[in-house]
């Protein structure tokens, strides 16, 4: 009987066999229970142990949430498969056809190269989402276990996983489309890899646009969404990266177009994706999805601050690597941001760490300015950064209404979860591999 | 010389492919130098030339999955607005496309992909001797075996013009008989088959007309016979005995 399936869907369903036929996707699936296992039941024993248990009165989880306290750490798991297991699965599903000359044969269907590309990702992603069931299981044990969930911030947890997975996918299919040699590409994506932590390190240290940089590189877009944070031009970044890269992918499998005029039509599609990126920049609009709402100022400072009309600039005269510029950062600027656009804020400092610059004139200060009034105030804690902007707006600060976050800790054990996850899931794994490894062979 | 022209009234047969002033060069090999040749409606055509003379180069060059430097292929004979994947198909030889699945799934990966010739599937997995092999990996097949399933592929594909890279390589002498006979009955049906032989012989014997390669240079065009007249031209040549010698003295 006559098959009416799309060639695209006939496509996906090959990409899907070849998925199911590959080593590497089986070797994934199986050591991702291991590595959830490891990192959940360690995480839940370390919650545990500060909600109180062994003999701590209160404990010192009086305010822990699951998002730091499980979540995140579980969620680690994932990042170690997305850096040293997902590249080798998307190179071999990518670089296979060219191998084995199935690509030649598939060129010479009139289907658009994007077209061939997407199919590939959307089952990459597809095998990826699979991996994602030892997490599952390791949500439903903390609900048995008794555990608080809240719902919003892991789904950030989650979005953050799944972007970050589609960046690695994106640029293995990239490096897997223009290298010659699969190993190749596998160096090639490690490297660009072990280049975003460099980044990172040296934007810690020196700051400056090497900062303003890193914050595209995956860690830095997966840290956000780690702690509840969705930026919308965070997002639409990692997307704008992710069709970027497997744009790039789709020019250079066209094997019937000269090397010169790949490489020129890569550069500009490169070039665009940048700038779409810096444009992503532009997008102000995030939401805080933690339970604790540990990016936002309390609800009352928030309408408050949102009434203050003019430019709000700040200088602070703290080097890259000082405590108190992360502390001024990420306890009072980052909001800051959140709930007023205009801020500008600029950093000064003539050393990364800042020891030799103490005794400057002027080093750890932060200068304020709005409406035409400066003042300055070397604390760096909310309440301080709050009352210096409310004495330059001329403004009394609000009364507290909200109740602070509470916490939700939980004295449990990991009951079940080193059987599950180190135990039925992998051989689980290894038997249906077995079986359809075998079936195929 | 046993002469096969009449086989063939090519002056009326409508030409469907011109290939014009193809040249490609890698790096500073040359391996295709203004080659022009024309492809008849209907006819079994081959590309005879000694191995490393270019020939996969052009068939590649003129599927599109390897782009020339320069050169023009037009299509005649009603595909004159088509694109190149509707005229032609070109089959490589020595690959071992997705090699975890088993010969079956592959030619039914075929009909539906390329929306293949489904009325032709029971006969060509019969003339082929394909259905022993159904079950097995391709990965896991002879070079023999595996030469059979490609061309089992290369043959239920729609494409009126279909390029074959080394037809009969990997096969027994029984094999290649038999997949000679299955060309020629697939030919019979009205497909253009333009096939890559390093075998001089095999290829006088099997093919209507031959484009002559060598040195990435197309030497000759014509039946058996045209470029048999076309070498009693050349110095030193008077009659040649056979298709080789015509070869030789072309080449």
């Amino acid at each position: 009987m006559p098959s009416l399936r799309r060639p695209w869907i006939q496509l996906v369903g090959k990409e899907w066999r070849d998925l199911l036929a590959s080593r590497a996707w089986w070797v994934m699936m199986f050591l991702v229970g291991p590595l959830v296992g490891v990192s959940f039941i360690g995480a839940v024993r370390k919650y545990a142990e500060a909600s109180g248990l062994g003999g701590t009165s209160a404990g010192v989880g009086g305010a822990f949430s699951p998002l730091d306290g499980i979540w995140v750490p579980t969620f680690v798991a994932y990042e170690i498969a997305a850096t040293f297991l997902l590249p080798f699965v998307a190179i071999r599903l990518v670089a296979g056809d060219r191998q084995s000359g199935a690509l030649k044969l598939e060129l010479q269907h009139p289907m658009s190269p994007l077209s061939r590309i997407s199919a590939k990702a959307l089952v990459l992603f597809a095998g990826w989402c699979l991996a994602g069931l030892p997490a599952l299981m390791a949500g439903i044990l903390w609900k048995m276990y008794g555990g608080s969930t809240y719902p919003p911030e892991l789904a950030s947890v989650v979005v953050g996983h799944l972007l970050s997975a589609g960046l690695t996918i994106a640029l293995a299919a990239a490096v897997a489309s223009i290298a010659e040699n699969p190993s190749t590409a596998a160096i090639l994506v490690l490297s660009f890899t072990v280049g975003t932590w460099i980044l990172g390190f040296i934007a810690s240290m020196r700051g400056g646009l090497a900062e303003q940089v890193a914050r595209f590189t995956p860690e830095a877009m997966l840290d956000m969404f780690q702690h509840g944070l969705v930026q919308l031009g965070t997002a639409l970044a990692a997307l704008v990266l992710i069709a970027t890269g497997l744009g790039v992918a789709a020019l250079w499998i066209r094997l019937g177009v000269s090397a010169r005029r790949r490489a020129f039509e890569s550069a500009a599609l490169v070039a665009v994706g940048a700038a779409l990126v810096v444009a992503c920049a532009f997008f102000h609009l995030s939401w805080d999805l933690s339970e604790n709402r540990r990016h936002s100022f309390p609800e009352a400072d928030q309408e408050a601050l949102a009434q203050i009309k003019g430019p709000l600039n700040i200088e602070a005269h703290l080097a890259p690597e000082d405590p108190r510029r992360s502390d001024l950062e990420n306890k009072a600027l980052s909001k800051l941001r959140r709930v007023m656009p205009s801020v500008r804020v600029r950093y000064v400092s003539a050393t990364s760490i800042g020891l030799f610059e103490q005794a400057n004139t002027g080093y750890g200060e932060v200068w304020y300015e709005l409406g035409g009034k400066r003042t300055m105030n070397r604390l760096t804690t909310e309440e301080a950064v709050l009352e210096t902007i409310y004495g330059l707006a001329g403004m009394t600060p609000p009364q507290e209404t909200g109740t602070p976050f509470a916490g939700h800790p939980l004295v449990a054990a990991p009951r079940g979860a080193a059987v599950i996850l180190y135990g039925l899931w992998p051989a689980f794994v290894a038997g249906f591999g077995f079986l359809v490894l075998r079936r195929k062979t | 010389m046993r002469d096969i022209s009449d086989r063939l009234d090519h002056p009326w047969r409508p030409v469907i492919v011109t290939v014009a002033g193809l040249a490609k060069t890698y790096g500073s090999v040359v391996a295709l130098d203004d080659v022009a040749f024309s492809i008849r409606r209907g006819e079994i055509l081959g590309l005879i030339g000694p191995n490393g003379a270019g020939k996969t180069t052009l068939f590649e060059c003129l599927a599109g999955v390897q782009p020339a430097d320069r050169g023009e292929v037009t299509f005649g004979d009603g595909y004159e607005t088509a694109r190149r994947g509707d005229v032609l198909f070109y089959l490589p030889d020595g690959i071992a496309p997705w090699p975890h699945q088993p010969v079956e799934w592959a030619l039914q990966f075929f009909l539906n992909f390329f929306c293949g010739r489904r009325d032709l599937y029971d006969e060509i997995v019969d003339r082929l001797d394909i259905a022993p092999l159904g079950s097995k990996r391709i990965g896991a097949l002879s070079q023999g075996q595996r030469k059979r399933a490609l061309l089992a592929m290369g043959l239920l594909t729609p494409q009126p013009v279909l390029l074959i890279d080394e037809p009969f390589e990997g096969l027994d002498l029984r094999q290649s008989r038999e997949t000679a006979k299955t060309l020629r009955w697939h030919a019979s049906l009205g497909r253009t088959l333009f096939l890559s032989i390093h075998q001089t012989m095999d290829a006088g014997r099997f093919c209507d007309r031959f484009v002559l390669l060598s040195g990435g240079r197309a030497r000759g065009e014509g039946t058996a016979a045209e470029l048999a007249e076309l070498a009693r031209g050349r110095p030193g040549v008077t009659a040649p005995a056979d298709f080789e010698e015509v070869f030789l003295a072309l080449t």
